[in-house]
């Protein structure tokens, strides 16, 4: 694992490391700030199962502070998505620290701090796209009239006001999608979580969801924490991307992406883009 | 619906031809049998001789006359009418009216009645008519005195006051007026019987015994004469004048084989009653012999029922039969000597298989019968069959109506009863069997050590043949004062019984089928366990759910008719199926089935359309 060496003009303005890690100091002795949403120190999630032991996540710090858009991207196996459930507290850490909204990753999740976007829409068959989008009210106990307003604002803000009525096998899979993110913030949180919400989709629909996801993040002011493979994905959300290695999954690099805000289409075309592509690659690359 | 209808319909057809047609050669012996049933029963409009041929006339006093032009007319009784007499007469086509003797075979000395008499006297009965056997002549029935003689008395009553025969007294014959007087039942002898002697009294027919000519004369009452007057005096016959003691033991037991035969029935051909033992070969048949040998030299050789053509199929030498081909091997080769060959023409026929102790004769090819009802060839006497074990579609389709009206609405029997009772001891069944079936697989789901401690069980009790079971839960219940002639819950129960077993698997299944990350969300949510359950475990497991209640349903339906037929409370389609099948109404056992079916597909397509009301999310 050598250090990426990349060209040596669009290094110095691509990377910086210093404010990467910002917050969290590598001997995790420096306190975090207050706008942390969240922070990892020396995290680490082995599964031991039948006498194979696999460490998916060694010793990751990483801090999110609130309003970013922060993208991990690495190989398969890597352990972006573990370490988006570790926050999730789907799943418990080995060990390591972990604070999501300044509370214990289980406090939060009992908080409802955070809304979560899997791969695959996860839609539920028997209930209507306004249903899907309602439930997590309903658990939460928001009454009728709110989850119906709710719902309504979410589902014209994704763009489907009118398939509110609609069961999900009716839509396409990036419209399914679209619902999964209106149900993530349905009961408005903070922080989304967000594993490979586009990978199913073909080129032409992701690419219009990130246009619209960036929309959404520009609306709603969320913390997003976005799991993808996809680098050029990475590069044009994100405000900052880190990127990971595998066997074991560990944070290699973090890359700052100072794209200026709003992006839009145009943002693809920015020879910026292209740089900081190739310094994402670069850095994958450097990993194997 | 109706493609699956088609396709039953297209597939019932080969199956009644390639089941039914080798049952219907099997049964070929009772198929004849029904034909000439049929046969008799349809005959009594029609006056057509079985017979014209020629016959054995003789006189009164059994001297033989010479062979003549005879008619021997249909096997029944005659009626008693002058137009019976007129249509006789136009039958027999001025022929001497043959009557035989001696039905049991041997020669006979012949009787004979001139139709000039019969028609003078306007009474067939008029003819005399004398019966011997052998050398002995038949005695009339007598009727006992009720007093024993005791040497001095004179006086003797008999049982029938209305039998006004010959007196005899140790078989020596009184005369009427000279020998004794008659007061009613009571005969007054001119001097009384020795001690112990035999007083009797001449009964019925015998209205005139003349022992001198050896003739019988027929009572009235017998208008129909012929063949039956004869008969009936055989009939009354007690013994052989002047046999022995032995002698008339054989004829006593002859006499009861006589007895056994409806003489209406028997057949005569010339003289004698038709006998047709078949001769078996004396060869066995290996399927490459051409030459059997048969013990007597003359009959009509059939193979497998098929008579041959002498001359084309076969030579005679003798007693010998020379085939043109051989037989197939261990075919059945039989000779039947003193029949003829089937020739509709000269009205000639061939004979069935050998009639046993007290059968009856008949005569395979029905043509010198009337026609029988059923038809001109044995496929179509097949079609018209009453029963068959696979009968034609459309004889199913023909019998479903009259099946539902045989009985009124009102009464048990009634099939639509029976239907409405099934169906409703089906749908307690089924509602039974999914809530046990549903409350057994939640908590399965929920308790994991629930499920391995009693899933085994729910295991064993499909394994357990319900017919054993039955029984068995039916005394149960019954010692609980439930029992199903006054409650559908036996019935409930057994249907239940196997109804939740696919309700568990498929409901445990469904429950399980929920996507991880379904649950992971749920997590994400904090959603409480009840929250889990109720909004995605469960919903998750409706179709599951229901698939498992289709299969349910038709289970509870079998459990709900298998009841039935263990129990005997007359009700529902179970008891029906089982009673048709005992008393072989194969075609309604057929309608039952039907039914049946068509009920199960009914209730499982009303769960159908309550999955399609209730889980409306599933793609159509």
């Amino acid at each position: 694992m050598e250090p990426v060496v990349g060209d040596a003009g669009t290094g110095a303005r691509g990377v910086n490391e210093s404010s990467a890690v910002e917050g969290v100091s590598t001997d995790g002795m420096t306190p975090v700030s207050a706008a942390d949403v969240i922070r990892a120190h020396a995290l680490t999630k082995i599964f031991d199962a039948a006498g194979s032991r696999t460490v998916a996540l060694e010793d990751a710090d990483l801090a999110v502070r609130a309003g970013e858009f922060v993208s991990l991207i690495g190989p398969s196996g890597c352990g972006k998505t573990t370490l988006l459930r570790l926050v999730a507290d789907l799943e418990a850490p080995t060990s390591g620290e972990l604070e999501v909204t300044g509370r214990s990753a289980a406090d939060a999740r009992l908080a409802r701090a955070y809304g979560y976007v899997f791969q695959s829409p996860v839609l539920y068959d028997w209930r209507t796209v306004q249903g899907n989008v309602m439930l997590p009210l309903e658990i939460m106990g928001f009454d009728r009239a709110e989850r119906r307003r709710r719902a309504f604002d979410l589902l014209a803000m994704v763009g489907l006001g009118d398939f509110a009525n609609r069961y999900p096998w009716q839509l396409s899979g990036g419209m399914q999608q679209r619902v999964s993110i209106a149900r993530a913030l349905a009961f408005d949180p903070k922080l989304l979580l967000m594993d490979e919400p586009f990978g199913a989709l073909d080129e032409i629909t992701r690419e219009a969801l990130n246009l619209e996801l960036l929309r959404i993040w520009a609306a709603t002011r969320k913390t997003i924490l976005f799991v993808t493979h996809s680098i050029s994905e990475a590069v044009f959300l994100s405000t900052r991307i880190v990127v990971m290695t595998a066997r074991p999954g560990k944070i290699e690099r973090v890359i700052d992406v100072d794209l200026p805000q709003p992006r839009g289409a145009e943002t693809r075309e920015y020879p910026r883009f292209f740089e900081l592509e190739r310094e994402v690659r670069e850095s994958l690359r450097g990993t194997h | 619906m109706l493609a699956t209808l088609l396709a039953l319909v297209a597939l019932g057809y080969p199956l009644a031809l390639a089941f039914g047609l080798p049952l219907a050669n099997r049964d070929r012996g009772d198929v004849r049998k029904w034909i000439q049933e049929t046969a008799v029963a349809q005959a009594p409009d029609d006056l057509t001789p079985l017979l014209a041929g020629t016959g054995l006339v003789a006189t009164a006093d059994g001297e033989r006359l010479a062979e003549t032009s005879v008619a021997v007319l249909e096997r029944r009784p005659l009626g008693h009418g002058a137009e019976d007499v007129a249509a006789l007469t136009e039958a027999a086509a001025g022929a001497p009216l043959l009557v035989l003797s001696d039905p049991w075979g041997r020669p006979a000395e012949g009787v004979v009645a001139a139709p000039a008499a019969v028609l003078d006297g306007g009474l067939l009965a008029a003819a005399l008519h004398a019966l011997y056997l052998g050398e002995g002549r038949l005695v009339p029935g007598s009727l006992p005195s009720r007093e024993r003689p005791d040497g001095q008395r004179t006086r003797f009553t008999f049982p029938a006051s209305d039998a006004a025969g010959p007196v005899l007294v140790n078989g020596e014959r009184l005369a009427a007026g000279a020998g004794f007087s008659e007061d009613g039942a009571a005969v007054v002898l001119a001097r009384p019987a020795p001690f112990g002697a035999d007083v009797r009294r001449m009964t019925g027919d015998a209205a005139i015994l003349d022992a001198g000519a050896g003739t019988i004369a027929l009572a009235d009452e017998h208008g129909g004469g012929d063949v039956r007057s004869a008969l009936a005096i055989v009939r009354l016959a007690e013994r052989l004048e002047g046999a022995s003691d032995g002698e008339n033991r054989r004829f006593a037991a002859a006499r009861t084989r006589l007895l056994d035969v409806d003489p209406s029935r028997v057949l005569m051909v010339e003289d004698r009653p038709l006998s047709a033992e078949a001769e078996r070969p004396a060869e066995r048949i290996d399927g490459v012999v051409r030459r059997v040998t048969f013990p007597s030299a003359a009959g009509v050789v059939v193979v497998d029922d098929v008579p041959l053509e002498p001359g084309v199929h076969y030579t005679r030498d003798g007693t010998s039969v020379v085939l043109t081909s051989p037989p197939p091997r261990n075919a059945r080769v039989r000779q039947y000597p003193g029949a003829f060959l089937a020739d509709p023409a000269s009205g000639t026929f061939l004979l069935a298989e050998a009639p046993g102790p007290g059968e009856r004769v008949w005569a395979e090819r029905y043509t010198f019968h009337a026609r029988p009802g059923c038809g001109e060839t044995l496929l179509e006497c097949f079609y018209a069959l009453p029963q068959h074990p696979v009968p034609y579609p459309h004889w199913i389709a023909a019998g479903i109506v009259p099946f539902f009206s045989k009985y009124p609405v009102a009464d048990e029997r009634n099939a639509l009863r029976a239907t409405l009772y099934t169906t409703l001891g089906t749908l307690a069944a089924l509602a039974l069997g999914a809530a046990v079936g549903v409350l057994l697989a939640v908590n399965f789901v929920l308790m994991r050590p629930l499920e391995k401690a009693v899933f085994p069980w729910v295991i064993a009790s499909q394994t357990v043949p319900i017919i054993a079971l039955v029984p068995v839960l039916l005394l149960v219940l019954g010692n609980a004062g439930i029992t199903i002639q006054t409650s559908i819950i036996p019935t409930a129960l057994i249907g239940a019984y196997i109804a939740f077993f696919p309700v568990v698997v498929g409901t445990v299944k469904g429950l399980r089928s929920v996507d991880p990350l379904a649950l992971d969300l749920m997590r994400s949510y904090a959603a409480t366990p009840v929250h889990v359950f109720l909004k995605v475990r469960f919903p998750a497991a409706v179709p599951f759910l229901f698939t498992s209640l289709k299969l349910g349903t038709a289970a509870a339906l079998v459990g709900a008719l298998v009841a039935e037929t263990e129990s005997n409370n007359r009700r529902g389609l179970g008891f029906q199926i089982l009673g048709q099948v005992q008393s072989g109404n194969v075609a309604d056992v057929w309608i039952l089935l039907l039914v049946s079916s068509l009920l199960g597909i009914g209730l499982v397509a009303v769960v159908g359309v309550a999955e399609r009301l209730l889980a409306p999310w599933r793609r159509p």
